[in-house]
């Protein structure tokens, strides 16, 4: 089944590209959240980047994140 | 949540490892995050003190003011003590007793409001101090009253932000009512004697229309929202489209070919075909209740029929 356009379109304005990250490790108004269980988050993570397991994502959020303008790029363990 | 700027790093660690990117081991960030779960902390690469400091709490903010002119207040009154050198009221020395403390305080208070009476005024190396905490008074207390000011329009601007969006729901929810009603008239209209075939045309291309523009509400609802209806309110406005959808469906396939095509009908009704077809549960961005997705796969099922 074909994807729908629009949504395809979609798909490409809500991601983003590693050089992108690479180039904004030190811009503050990009925060990167690891959405790994905290163990994970441990052993590797993004430099930077903060730690907000999926589970907590509900509760926790909007005390890590009050502005809901702030840029934020989210990233888990990627394709195995 | 209502984050309406974020974007998704699909490769992910693999992907960032791979490159052969510098990765972070358990590091301050995690133990930070333990400590202290509190606002912005975290992000405080992302803040300067200035912002850590707008970003807490009012009660938090208001208890620190107060607690830094109370502590001004005793350092006045030791340094009156310990140094020599400590506030003077009209020409005396204040006391290094109990109502020395209560003095200290006031004085403490009025120069942390930036008041200044000038009954009671530092002497020596307070004077720096004093500035100090005019100068942290201000600024703090000005935290304080912004966020008493936003807060209240904060409050107003997400009230006014649910009640339009109901608002449009609930009219989208009476307009498809109306369009299914109409389709269901048009049908009637058409199996009467005596009215023309041009006066159901128009009567269906007003329809048509109407739903069209409905189903372009629902479209952007599902695609681009930044508030999210809850699920109830979701689903009687995907089973009445449903409903309309079928509807026309019927109406599109008993239409003889012959009785008159009309451009602008058919413009709409591919319109139409082609928004609900970006209808399903696949495609839309958000994940929904197994429910709904039905219903969307239904929609995008009906969309294929009518086109």
């Amino acid at each position: 089944m074909a994807k729908p356009e629009v949504s395809e379109a979609w798909r490409q304005h809500s991601t983003i590209s590693r050089d992108e990250i690479l180039a904004r490790l030190k811009d503050r108004a990009l925060v990167i959240v690891n959405v790994m269980p905290r163990e994970t988050y441990e052993e590797s993570h993004i430099p930077g980047s903060i730690n907000l397991p999926v589970g907590e994502i509900e509760a926790k959020a909007r005390q890590l994140i009050s502005n809901s303008l702030q840029e934020i790029a989210i990233y888990c363990a990627g394709p195995a | 949540m209502g984050y309406i700027n974020v974007r998704h790093y699909i490769g992910g660690m693999a992907d960032w490892g791979a490159g052969g990117a510098q990765v972070e081991r358990s590091s301050t960030s995690t133990e930070m995050f333990q400590a202290r779960p509190s606002v912005g902390r975290n992000v405080a690469r992302h803040l300067s003190w200035l912002e850590i400091l707008a970003n807490w709490p009012l009660e938090r903010l208001i208890c620190f003011w107060l607690g830094m002119i109370m502590a001004f207040g005793v350092v006045y009154w030791l340094a009156g003590i310990s140094m020599g050198w400590g506030l003077q009221a009209g020409n005396t020395e204040v006391k290094p007793d109990l109502s020395g403390l209560a003095t200290a305080i006031y004085f403490s208070f009025v120069t942390a409001l930036s008041i200044g009476y000038g009954d009671v005024i530092p002497l020596g190396a307070l004077r720096i101090l004093a500035v100090i905490e005019g100068i942290a008074g201000l600024l703090i207390f000005g935290c304080v009253i912004s966020k008493l000011v936003s807060r209240r329009q904060e409050e107003l601007m997400e009230e006014i932000q649910r009640t339009t969006f109901d608002d449009r729901l609930d009219r989208v929810r009476t307009n498809l009512h109306l369009v299914f009603s109409d389709l269901g008239a048009v049908q009637q209209l058409q199996a009467e004697r005596g009215v023309l075939p041009e006066q159901v045309l128009r009567r269906l291309e007003s329809t048509v229309r109407v739903f069209r523009g409905e189903l372009q509400t629902i479209h952007d609802l599902l695609y681009r929202s930044s508030v999210e209806p809850d699920e109830e309110t979701l689903e009687s406005l995907l089973a009445n489209l449903v409903i309309c959808l079928q509807s026309l469906a019927e109406k599109n396939g008993s239409r003889p070919s012959g009785d008159g095509q009309s451009a602008a009908l058919d413009a709409a009704l591919r319109s139409i075909s082609n928004l609900a077809k970006e209808i399903c549960g696949e495609c839309v961005p958000r994940v929904y209740a197994p429910s709904l997705k039905e219903s969307m796969d239904q929609i995008q099922e009906l969309a294929r029929r009518i086109a």
